[in-house]
Protein backbone atom coordinates (compact mmCIF):
# COMPACT_ATOMS: atom_id res chain seq x y z
CA UNK A 1 0.00 0.00 0.00
CA UNK A 2 0.87 3.21 -0.82
CA UNK A 3 0.44 7.09 -0.08
CA UNK A 4 1.42 10.01 -2.34
CA UNK A 5 3.41 7.31 -4.22
CA UNK A 6 5.65 6.03 -1.24
CA UNK A 7 5.46 3.31 1.06
CA UNK A 8 2.72 4.06 4.02
CA UNK A 9 5.90 3.51 6.23
CA UNK A 10 8.12 6.14 4.91
CA UNK A 11 4.61 8.31 4.84
CA UNK A 12 4.35 7.51 8.24
CA UNK A 13 8.05 9.06 8.60
CA UNK A 14 7.26 12.39 7.01
CA UNK A 15 4.07 12.75 9.15
CA UNK A 16 5.71 11.53 12.48
CA UNK A 17 8.44 14.93 11.51
CA UNK A 18 5.84 17.42 11.18
CA UNK A 19 3.98 16.53 14.17
CA UNK A 20 6.76 16.87 16.00
CA UNK A 21 7.88 20.04 15.03
CA UNK A 22 5.00 21.51 15.54
CA UNK A 23 4.40 20.09 19.22
CA UNK A 24 5.05 23.63 20.35
CA UNK A 25 2.63 25.54 17.56
CA UNK A 26 -0.39 23.15 18.88
CA UNK A 27 0.34 23.79 22.20
CA UNK A 28 1.09 27.45 21.96
CA UNK A 29 -1.70 27.83 19.49
CA UNK A 30 -4.36 25.77 21.87
CA UNK A 31 -3.33 26.77 25.54
CA UNK A 32 -2.04 30.75 24.68
CA UNK A 33 -4.56 31.79 21.52
CA UNK A 34 -7.90 29.68 22.15
CA UNK A 35 -7.72 29.27 25.63
CA UNK A 36 -6.17 32.62 26.16
CA UNK A 37 -3.85 31.77 29.15
CA UNK A 38 -1.27 34.09 29.82
CA UNK A 39 2.41 32.76 29.58
CA UNK A 40 3.57 33.89 32.77
CA UNK A 41 6.30 36.54 33.02
CA UNK A 42 9.07 36.05 35.54
CA UNK A 43 12.33 37.20 33.82
CA UNK A 44 13.95 38.54 36.82
CA UNK A 45 15.44 42.30 36.24
CA UNK A 46 19.14 41.91 36.25
CA UNK A 47 20.89 38.45 36.73
CA UNK A 48 23.86 38.10 39.48
CA UNK A 49 27.06 39.82 37.81
CA UNK A 50 29.01 37.14 39.22
CA UNK A 51 28.34 33.77 41.02
CA UNK A 52 30.37 32.20 43.69
CA UNK A 53 34.10 30.74 43.87
CA UNK A 54 35.87 28.59 41.58
CA UNK A 55 36.78 25.24 41.65
CA UNK B 1 24.42 11.89 4.26
CA UNK B 2 27.20 13.11 1.87
CA UNK B 3 30.55 14.61 1.85
CA UNK B 4 32.46 17.49 0.80
CA UNK B 5 35.76 15.88 -0.57
CA UNK B 6 38.56 18.54 -0.48
CA UNK B 7 39.02 17.99 -4.14
CA UNK B 8 35.75 19.30 -5.21
CA UNK B 9 36.86 22.96 -3.99
CA UNK B 10 39.25 22.63 -6.93
CA UNK B 11 36.05 23.75 -9.16
CA UNK B 12 35.40 27.00 -11.21
CA UNK B 13 35.38 26.23 -14.77
CA UNK B 14 36.46 29.82 -15.37
CA UNK B 15 33.62 30.44 -17.35
CA UNK B 16 32.10 33.39 -15.21
CA UNK B 17 27.98 32.98 -15.87
CA UNK B 18 27.44 36.98 -16.10
CA UNK B 19 23.42 36.31 -14.65
CA UNK B 20 24.31 34.14 -11.45
CA UNK B 21 27.42 36.36 -10.61
CA UNK B 22 25.35 39.49 -11.21
CA UNK B 23 22.50 38.63 -8.85
CA UNK B 24 25.43 37.57 -6.39
CA UNK B 25 26.79 40.90 -6.65
CA UNK B 26 23.30 42.30 -6.24
CA UNK B 27 22.54 39.96 -3.22
CA UNK B 28 25.97 41.11 -1.32
CA UNK B 29 25.55 44.91 -1.80
CA UNK B 30 22.03 44.31 -0.51
CA UNK B 31 23.27 42.43 2.87
CA UNK B 32 26.35 45.42 3.46
CA UNK B 33 23.30 48.05 3.21
CA UNK B 34 21.58 46.41 6.06
CA UNK B 35 24.80 45.86 7.73
CA UNK B 36 25.28 49.50 7.51
CA UNK B 37 22.32 50.31 8.74
CA UNK B 38 21.99 48.48 11.61
CA UNK B 39 25.46 50.08 12.31
CA UNK B 40 23.77 53.18 13.24
CA UNK B 41 21.25 51.08 15.04
CA UNK B 42 23.31 50.04 17.20
CA UNK B 43 24.48 51.83 20.08
CA UNK B 44 26.33 49.59 22.78
CA UNK B 45 27.12 46.34 23.63
CA UNK B 46 23.87 45.42 24.34
CA UNK B 47 22.69 45.99 21.19
CA UNK B 48 25.16 44.63 19.35
CA UNK B 49 25.22 41.15 21.87
CA UNK B 50 21.19 40.79 22.54
CA UNK B 51 19.62 43.52 20.06
CA UNK B 52 18.97 45.18 23.50
CA UNK B 53 16.99 42.47 24.44
CA UNK B 54 13.89 43.85 22.30
CA UNK B 55 13.70 40.78 19.81
CA UNK B 56 9.88 40.99 18.86
CA UNK B 57 8.12 37.58 17.73
CA UNK B 58 8.47 38.53 13.78
CA UNK B 59 12.26 38.81 13.82
CA UNK B 60 13.23 35.96 16.45
CA UNK B 61 11.11 33.87 14.45
CA UNK B 62 12.96 34.29 11.30
CA UNK B 63 15.95 34.82 12.27
CA UNK B 64 15.77 30.95 13.94
CA UNK B 65 14.84 29.69 10.85
CA UNK B 66 17.25 31.53 8.88
CA UNK B 67 20.02 30.45 10.99
CA UNK B 68 19.11 26.65 11.20
CA UNK B 69 19.15 26.09 7.89
CA UNK B 70 22.88 25.63 6.82
CA UNK B 71 25.53 24.35 4.02
CA UNK B 72 24.75 21.09 5.74
CA UNK B 73 21.20 21.12 5.24
CA UNK B 74 20.86 22.75 1.63
CA UNK B 75 23.80 20.64 0.11
CA UNK B 76 24.29 17.70 2.32
CA UNK B 77 20.68 16.83 3.20
CA UNK B 78 19.38 17.31 -0.86
CA UNK B 79 22.95 15.44 -1.65
CA UNK B 80 22.19 12.81 0.88
CA UNK B 81 18.71 12.46 -0.58
CA UNK B 82 20.65 11.99 -4.10
CA UNK B 83 22.53 9.26 -2.65
CA UNK B 84 20.82 7.57 0.15
CA UNK B 85 16.93 8.24 -0.02
CA UNK B 86 14.60 9.34 2.93
CA UNK B 87 16.30 8.03 5.13
CA UNK B 88 17.79 11.02 6.52
CA UNK B 89 14.47 11.88 8.17
CA UNK B 90 13.90 9.36 10.03
CA UNK B 91 17.53 10.11 11.92
CA UNK B 92 18.20 13.43 11.41
CA UNK B 93 15.67 15.70 10.30
CA UNK B 94 12.86 13.73 12.64
CA UNK B 95 15.48 14.10 15.60
CA UNK B 96 15.82 18.13 15.11
CA UNK B 97 12.58 18.78 14.86
CA UNK B 98 11.92 17.16 18.07
CA UNK B 99 14.47 19.57 19.42
CA UNK B 100 12.81 22.17 18.80
CA UNK B 101 9.34 21.65 20.30
CA UNK B 102 11.16 20.20 23.04
CA UNK B 103 12.85 23.25 23.74
CA UNK B 104 9.99 25.14 23.56
CA UNK B 105 8.63 23.58 26.49
CA UNK B 106 11.63 25.01 28.33
CA UNK B 107 12.65 28.10 26.73
CA UNK B 108 10.67 29.71 30.15
CA UNK B 109 13.32 28.20 32.51
CA UNK B 110 16.22 29.68 29.96
CA UNK B 111 14.71 32.97 29.68
CA UNK B 112 13.93 33.72 32.94
CA UNK B 113 17.23 33.67 33.87
CA UNK B 114 17.88 36.62 31.78
CA UNK B 115 21.27 36.11 31.05
CA UNK B 116 23.37 36.57 27.55
CA UNK B 117 24.83 33.53 26.67
CA UNK B 118 25.41 29.60 27.89
CA UNK B 119 28.17 30.23 29.95
CA UNK B 120 26.52 32.40 32.00
CA UNK B 121 23.68 29.80 32.46
CA UNK B 122 26.03 27.00 33.51
CA UNK B 123 28.41 29.23 35.63
CA UNK B 124 25.62 30.22 37.82
CA UNK B 125 23.99 26.71 37.72
CA UNK B 126 27.33 25.48 39.05
CA UNK B 127 28.08 28.72 40.97
CA UNK B 128 31.44 28.31 39.56
CA UNK B 129 32.99 31.46 37.62
CA UNK B 130 35.47 28.89 35.77
CA UNK B 131 32.69 26.77 34.42
CA UNK B 132 32.15 29.87 31.60
CA UNK B 133 35.49 29.73 29.98
CA UNK B 134 35.72 26.46 30.00
CA UNK B 135 32.35 26.13 28.34
CA UNK B 136 32.96 28.79 26.59
CA UNK B 137 35.86 27.30 24.66
CA UNK B 138 34.20 24.26 23.71
CA UNK B 139 31.33 26.61 22.49
CA UNK B 140 33.80 28.81 20.82
CA UNK B 141 35.91 25.99 19.11
CA UNK B 142 32.14 24.27 17.83
CA UNK B 143 31.01 27.48 16.55
CA UNK B 144 33.93 28.38 14.98
CA UNK B 145 34.61 25.33 13.18
CA UNK B 146 31.06 24.96 12.26
CA UNK B 147 31.81 28.27 10.54
CA UNK B 148 34.54 27.57 8.42
CA UNK B 149 31.67 24.35 7.02
CA UNK B 150 29.57 26.77 6.11
CA UNK B 151 31.98 29.08 4.37
CA UNK B 152 33.25 26.25 2.49
CA UNK B 153 29.71 25.31 1.62
CA UNK B 154 29.11 28.49 0.16
CA UNK B 155 32.24 29.09 -1.74
CA UNK B 156 31.50 25.49 -3.47
CA UNK B 157 28.07 26.36 -4.24
CA UNK B 158 28.98 30.19 -5.70
CA UNK B 159 32.38 28.78 -7.45
CA UNK B 160 29.70 26.43 -9.18
CA UNK B 161 27.62 28.22 -10.53
CA UNK B 162 29.23 31.53 -10.93
CA UNK B 163 31.84 30.12 -12.23
CA UNK B 164 34.97 32.24 -9.71
CA UNK B 165 37.43 30.18 -8.72
CA UNK B 166 37.36 29.01 -5.17
CA UNK B 167 40.19 30.81 -4.10
CA UNK B 168 39.01 34.05 -4.59
CA UNK B 169 34.98 33.63 -4.15
CA UNK B 170 36.17 32.48 -0.55
CA UNK B 171 37.64 35.62 0.47
CA UNK B 172 34.63 37.73 -0.97
CA UNK B 173 31.79 35.98 0.64
CA UNK B 174 34.09 35.94 4.11
CA UNK B 175 34.95 39.47 3.68
CA UNK B 176 31.32 40.76 3.01
CA UNK B 177 30.17 38.59 5.89
CA UNK B 178 32.70 39.72 8.15
CA UNK B 179 31.93 43.39 7.88
CA UNK B 180 28.01 43.25 7.88
CA UNK B 181 28.37 41.00 11.19
CA UNK B 182 31.15 43.31 12.62
CA UNK B 183 29.04 46.35 11.81
CA UNK B 184 25.69 45.62 13.48
CA UNK B 185 26.32 42.73 15.62
CA UNK B 186 22.90 41.09 16.35
CA UNK B 187 20.54 43.59 14.77
CA UNK B 188 22.77 43.33 11.43
CA UNK B 189 22.22 39.52 11.94
CA UNK B 190 18.70 39.47 12.63
CA UNK B 191 17.49 42.03 9.83
CA UNK B 192 19.34 40.44 6.87
CA UNK B 193 17.63 36.98 8.73
CA UNK B 194 14.31 38.28 8.68
CA UNK B 195 14.83 38.77 4.52
CA UNK B 196 17.14 35.88 3.82
CA UNK B 197 14.45 33.39 5.84
CA UNK B 198 11.44 34.36 4.34
CA UNK B 199 13.12 34.23 0.35
CA UNK B 200 14.78 30.59 1.58
CA UNK B 201 11.34 29.17 2.55
CA UNK B 202 9.34 30.71 -0.10
CA UNK B 203 11.72 29.71 -2.95
CA UNK B 204 12.41 26.10 -1.94
CA UNK B 205 8.73 25.75 -2.33
CA UNK B 206 8.64 27.58 -5.56
CA UNK B 207 11.28 25.06 -6.35
CA UNK B 208 9.60 21.97 -5.04
CA UNK B 209 6.51 23.34 -7.01
CA UNK B 210 8.56 23.15 -10.53
CA UNK B 211 9.99 19.83 -9.95
CA UNK B 212 6.45 18.52 -9.31
CA UNK B 213 4.92 20.12 -12.09
CA UNK B 214 7.96 19.16 -14.14
CA UNK B 215 7.51 15.52 -13.33
CA UNK B 216 4.11 15.25 -14.00
CA UNK B 217 2.79 15.36 -9.69
CA UNK B 218 3.93 14.42 -6.15
CA UNK B 219 2.91 10.76 -6.51
CA UNK B 220 4.86 10.88 -9.67
CA UNK B 221 8.08 11.61 -8.18
CA UNK B 222 7.60 9.53 -5.36
CA UNK B 223 7.13 6.39 -7.53
CA UNK B 224 10.02 7.52 -9.96
CA UNK B 225 12.33 7.99 -7.05
CA UNK B 226 11.13 4.70 -6.23
CA UNK B 227 11.97 2.86 -9.44
CA UNK B 228 15.74 4.36 -9.09
CA UNK B 229 15.76 2.31 -6.10
CA UNK B 230 13.48 1.17 -3.87
CA UNK B 231 15.50 1.63 -0.59
CA UNK B 232 15.38 5.32 -1.43
CA UNK B 233 11.38 5.16 -0.10
CA UNK B 234 12.24 2.85 3.00
CA UNK B 235 12.68 4.97 6.27
CA UNK B 236 16.03 3.13 7.24
CA UNK B 237 17.35 2.91 3.97
CA UNK B 238 15.91 -0.69 3.18
CA UNK B 239 18.59 -2.07 5.79
CA UNK B 240 21.03 0.09 5.60
CA UNK B 241 20.66 1.81 8.85
CA UNK B 242 19.86 0.22 12.22
CA UNK B 243 17.25 0.63 14.80
CA UNK B 244 19.85 1.37 16.82
CA UNK B 245 21.99 3.69 15.19
CA UNK B 246 19.21 5.96 13.96
CA UNK B 247 18.15 6.14 18.23
CA UNK B 248 21.43 7.60 18.15
CA UNK B 249 21.46 9.74 15.91
CA UNK B 250 17.43 10.95 17.01
CA UNK B 251 18.88 11.46 20.43
CA UNK B 252 22.23 13.29 19.31
CA UNK B 253 20.46 15.84 16.98
CA UNK B 254 17.89 16.53 19.32
CA UNK B 255 20.32 17.58 22.09
CA UNK B 256 22.23 20.13 19.73
CA UNK B 257 18.84 21.91 19.60
CA UNK B 258 19.33 22.70 22.73
CA UNK B 259 22.81 23.60 23.48
CA UNK B 260 23.71 25.93 20.54
CA UNK B 261 25.08 28.92 22.10
CA UNK B 262 23.38 30.78 19.09
CA UNK B 263 20.40 29.88 20.04
CA UNK B 264 20.82 30.75 23.95
CA UNK B 265 22.03 34.09 23.04
CA UNK B 266 18.92 34.15 20.63
CA UNK B 267 16.64 32.93 23.06
CA UNK B 268 18.14 36.09 25.85
CA UNK B 269 17.93 38.72 23.28
CA UNK B 270 13.80 38.30 23.48
CA UNK B 271 12.13 40.53 24.84
CA UNK B 272 9.68 38.71 26.62
CA UNK B 273 9.00 34.92 27.81
CA UNK B 274 6.00 35.05 25.48
CA UNK B 275 8.69 35.93 22.27
CA UNK B 276 10.78 33.24 23.39
CA UNK B 277 7.68 30.71 23.64
CA UNK B 278 6.53 31.88 20.00
CA UNK B 279 9.43 32.04 18.41
CA UNK B 280 10.22 28.04 18.87
CA UNK B 281 6.71 27.31 18.08
CA UNK B 282 6.63 29.26 14.86
CA UNK B 283 9.57 27.98 13.75
CA UNK B 284 9.44 24.56 14.47
CA UNK B 285 5.90 24.49 12.51
CA UNK B 286 7.67 26.16 9.66
CA UNK B 287 11.32 24.50 9.63
CA UNK B 288 9.07 20.84 9.70
CA UNK B 289 7.01 21.98 6.38
CA UNK B 290 10.60 23.30 5.25
CA UNK B 291 12.55 20.23 5.70
CA UNK B 292 9.62 17.62 4.26
CA UNK B 293 9.73 20.10 0.97
CA UNK B 294 13.54 20.15 1.02
CA UNK B 295 14.18 16.69 1.03
CA UNK B 296 11.71 15.57 -1.42
CA UNK B 297 13.32 18.70 -3.46
CA UNK B 298 16.21 15.98 -3.18
CA UNK B 299 13.93 13.66 -4.86
CA UNK B 300 12.88 15.60 -7.46
CA UNK B 301 16.57 16.57 -8.08
CA UNK B 302 17.39 12.71 -8.68
CA UNK B 303 14.61 11.88 -11.00
CA UNK B 304 15.32 14.99 -12.30
CA UNK B 305 19.19 14.49 -13.28
CA UNK B 306 18.88 10.79 -13.95
CA UNK B 307 16.15 11.42 -16.41
CA UNK B 308 17.85 13.97 -18.25
CA UNK B 309 21.40 12.03 -18.42
CA UNK B 310 23.14 14.23 -15.91
CA UNK B 311 23.90 12.01 -13.15
CA UNK B 312 26.36 12.85 -10.80
CA UNK B 313 29.02 10.69 -8.76
CA UNK B 314 30.24 13.19 -5.89
CA UNK B 315 26.07 13.95 -4.65
CA UNK B 316 27.10 17.13 -3.43
CA UNK B 317 27.30 18.38 -6.86
CA UNK B 318 23.90 17.34 -7.22
CA UNK B 319 22.01 20.65 -6.61
CA UNK B 320 24.07 22.73 -8.17
CA UNK B 321 24.02 20.93 -11.13
CA UNK B 322 20.00 20.80 -11.61
CA UNK B 323 20.60 24.47 -11.11
CA UNK B 324 23.17 25.01 -13.67
CA UNK B 325 22.05 22.42 -16.44
CA UNK B 326 18.41 21.00 -15.50
CA UNK B 327 16.12 24.48 -14.49
CA UNK B 328 15.53 27.51 -17.00
CA UNK B 329 17.95 30.56 -15.67
CA UNK B 330 15.39 32.75 -14.63
CA UNK B 331 14.37 29.36 -11.91
CA UNK B 332 17.92 28.91 -11.21
CA UNK B 333 18.73 32.26 -9.97
CA UNK B 334 15.78 32.71 -7.75
CA UNK B 335 16.95 29.28 -6.36
CA UNK B 336 20.74 30.24 -6.01
CA UNK B 337 19.31 33.24 -4.12
CA UNK B 338 17.58 31.42 -1.96
CA UNK B 339 20.02 28.50 -0.97
CA UNK B 340 22.97 31.25 -0.72
CA UNK B 341 20.75 32.92 1.60
CA UNK B 342 20.19 29.40 3.74
CA UNK B 343 23.64 29.85 4.01
CA UNK B 344 25.06 32.89 4.77
CA UNK B 345 22.19 33.39 7.30
CA UNK B 346 23.42 30.49 8.99
CA UNK B 347 27.65 31.74 8.76
CA UNK B 348 26.61 35.25 9.68
CA UNK B 349 24.78 33.98 13.12
CA UNK B 350 28.16 31.37 14.04
CA UNK B 351 30.65 34.62 13.35
CA UNK B 352 28.34 37.30 15.79
CA UNK B 353 28.16 33.87 18.19
CA UNK B 354 32.49 33.61 17.94
CA UNK B 355 32.37 37.13 18.79
CA UNK B 356 30.12 37.40 21.74
CA UNK B 357 31.93 34.21 23.43
CA UNK B 358 35.00 35.41 22.85
CA UNK B 359 34.54 39.08 24.35
CA UNK B 360 31.47 37.73 27.09
CA UNK B 361 32.75 34.57 28.18
CA UNK B 362 36.71 34.75 27.59
CA UNK B 363 37.79 37.72 27.48
CA UNK B 364 35.68 39.56 30.73
CA UNK B 365 36.57 36.37 32.73
CA UNK B 366 40.07 36.46 32.30
CA UNK B 367 39.79 40.23 33.32
CA UNK B 368 38.06 39.65 36.50
CA UNK B 369 34.89 41.50 34.97
CA UNK B 370 36.53 44.87 35.00
CA UNK B 371 36.27 45.88 31.35
CA UNK B 372 33.80 48.48 30.40
CA UNK B 373 31.22 48.25 27.81
CA UNK B 374 33.13 50.63 25.71
CA UNK B 375 36.10 48.13 25.79
CA UNK B 376 33.64 44.68 25.33
CA UNK B 377 31.75 46.17 22.28
CA UNK B 378 35.85 46.51 20.84
CA UNK B 379 36.85 42.99 22.26
CA UNK B 380 33.84 41.85 20.02
CA UNK B 381 34.15 43.48 16.94
CA UNK B 382 38.01 42.90 17.06
CA UNK B 383 37.52 38.62 17.97
CA UNK B 384 34.41 38.91 15.22
CA UNK B 385 37.11 40.21 12.53
CA UNK B 386 39.66 37.90 13.31
CA UNK B 387 37.57 34.57 13.90
CA UNK B 388 36.11 35.46 10.70
CA UNK B 389 39.98 35.63 8.72
CA UNK B 390 41.35 32.74 10.35
CA UNK B 391 37.73 31.03 9.30
CA UNK B 392 37.67 32.28 5.88
CA UNK B 393 41.38 31.10 5.72
CA UNK B 394 41.02 27.89 6.99
CA UNK B 395 38.33 27.43 4.41
CA UNK B 396 40.40 27.72 1.45
CA UNK B 397 41.71 24.53 2.68
CA UNK B 398 39.48 22.71 5.51
CA UNK B 399 40.41 20.20 7.58
CA UNK B 400 37.47 18.17 7.21
CA UNK B 401 34.24 17.46 5.45
CA UNK B 402 31.11 19.17 6.24
CA UNK B 403 29.60 16.34 7.54
CA UNK B 404 31.73 14.63 9.61
CA UNK B 405 32.40 17.87 11.53
CA UNK B 406 28.09 17.74 11.75
CA UNK B 407 28.13 14.36 13.25
CA UNK B 408 31.16 14.89 15.27
CA UNK B 409 29.46 18.41 17.29
CA UNK B 410 26.03 16.68 17.42
CA UNK B 411 27.82 14.23 19.86
CA UNK B 412 29.86 17.01 21.63
CA UNK B 413 26.94 19.34 22.42
CA UNK B 414 24.79 16.82 23.46
CA UNK B 415 27.24 14.62 25.52
CA UNK B 416 28.60 17.50 27.31
CA UNK B 417 25.46 19.69 27.90
CA UNK B 418 22.07 18.23 27.16
CA UNK B 419 22.05 16.47 30.42
CA UNK B 420 23.64 18.68 33.23
CA UNK B 421 22.71 21.97 32.12
CA UNK B 422 18.80 20.92 31.60
CA UNK B 423 18.69 18.98 34.97
CA UNK B 424 20.28 21.66 36.97
CA UNK B 425 17.62 24.35 35.40
CA UNK B 426 14.79 22.19 37.40
CA UNK B 427 17.01 20.72 39.84
CA UNK B 428 18.54 23.70 41.25
CA UNK B 429 19.75 21.94 44.23
CA UNK B 430 21.97 20.11 42.34
CA UNK B 431 25.51 20.29 43.43
CA UNK B 432 27.79 22.76 40.92
CA UNK B 433 31.11 20.02 41.11
CA UNK B 434 28.13 17.50 39.86
CA UNK B 435 27.51 19.55 36.86
CA UNK B 436 30.66 20.48 36.14
CA UNK B 437 32.13 16.36 36.17
CA UNK B 438 29.44 15.46 34.28
CA UNK B 439 29.57 18.31 31.66
CA UNK B 440 33.92 16.76 31.70
CA UNK B 441 32.73 13.41 31.36
CA UNK B 442 30.16 13.75 28.54
CA UNK B 443 32.41 15.95 26.77
CA UNK B 444 35.08 13.37 27.14
CA UNK B 445 33.81 10.00 26.48
CA UNK B 446 31.04 11.04 23.73
CA UNK B 447 33.33 12.47 21.27
CA UNK B 448 36.66 9.62 22.45
CA UNK B 449 33.86 6.59 22.02
CA UNK B 450 33.81 8.01 18.16
CA UNK B 451 36.92 8.69 17.83
CA UNK B 452 37.31 5.27 18.66
CA UNK B 453 35.19 4.28 16.23
CA UNK B 454 32.24 3.05 18.62
CA UNK B 455 33.56 0.22 20.27
CA UNK B 456 31.11 -2.86 21.28
CA UNK B 457 28.57 -1.46 18.51
CA UNK B 458 27.29 1.00 20.93
CA UNK B 459 26.80 4.79 19.69
CA UNK B 460 28.82 7.55 20.55
CA UNK B 461 25.95 9.57 21.19
CA UNK B 462 24.36 6.59 23.87
CA UNK B 463 28.02 6.23 25.53
CA UNK B 464 28.09 10.24 25.96
CA UNK B 465 25.09 11.39 27.37
CA UNK B 466 25.14 7.52 29.41
CA UNK B 467 28.25 9.25 31.16
CA UNK B 468 26.82 12.40 31.80
CA UNK B 469 23.90 11.14 33.72
CA UNK B 470 26.97 8.75 35.32
CA UNK B 471 28.81 12.06 36.20
CA UNK B 472 25.66 13.74 37.67
CA UNK B 473 24.49 10.73 39.74
CA UNK B 474 27.52 10.07 41.37
CA UNK B 475 28.70 13.42 41.66
CA UNK B 476 25.06 13.99 43.42
CA UNK B 477 25.54 11.91 46.01
CA UNK B 478 29.92 12.64 46.14
CA UNK B 479 29.58 15.95 46.78
CA UNK B 480 27.26 17.88 49.17
CA UNK B 481 27.73 21.83 47.76
CA UNK B 482 25.05 23.55 46.07
CA UNK B 483 25.31 26.58 43.36
CA UNK B 484 25.23 30.31 44.83
CA UNK B 485 22.32 31.91 45.47
CA UNK B 486 21.04 33.32 42.52
CA UNK B 487 19.69 36.93 43.81
CA UNK B 488 16.60 38.49 42.17
CA UNK B 489 15.48 35.10 40.58
CA UNK B 490 12.73 33.99 40.34
CA UNK B 491 12.41 30.42 39.09
CA UNK B 492 9.19 29.53 37.96
CA UNK B 493 7.72 25.76 39.50
CA UNK B 494 6.78 24.15 36.16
Amino acid sequence: MSVLGMPTGMFLVFVATLVAGSLGTAHYVIVHVIMGQPVEENIREEPPSEVGGDV
Amino acid sequence: MSSLGLGVLQTGTGDVNPAYLGVFVVYLVGVLAIGAWAYLKTDDVSDYWVYGKELGPTLATWSYVANFVSAVSVIGFVGSVYGGGYSIVTGIVFGLMLGISGLYFVVHKVRELNHITFPDIIAELTGREVARPITGGVLLANAWVYLIMQLVGAGLLVTTITGVPYQYMIWVIGGVFILYTVMGGLVSVAWTDLAQGTLMVATVALALGYMVFDLGSLTSLNQQFMALDPANVAPLGDGAYTLIGVAASIVAFFGTIFTSQATVVRINATDSIRTAKFHLAAAGFILSVFYVMLVMLGAGTTVGLNGAGLAVENVDRAFPVLIMEYVPTTVGTIIIVAIMSGILSTTDTRLHACGVTAAHDLYDYFVDGGADDEKLLLVSRVSTVGFGIVATAAAVNPPGTIISLYNWRAILLTSALLVPVYVALYYRDTSGKAVLASIVLGALSGPGWNALGEPLGAPAAFVGVGMAIFGLLVGRYAWEDTPAASPGAAPSDD
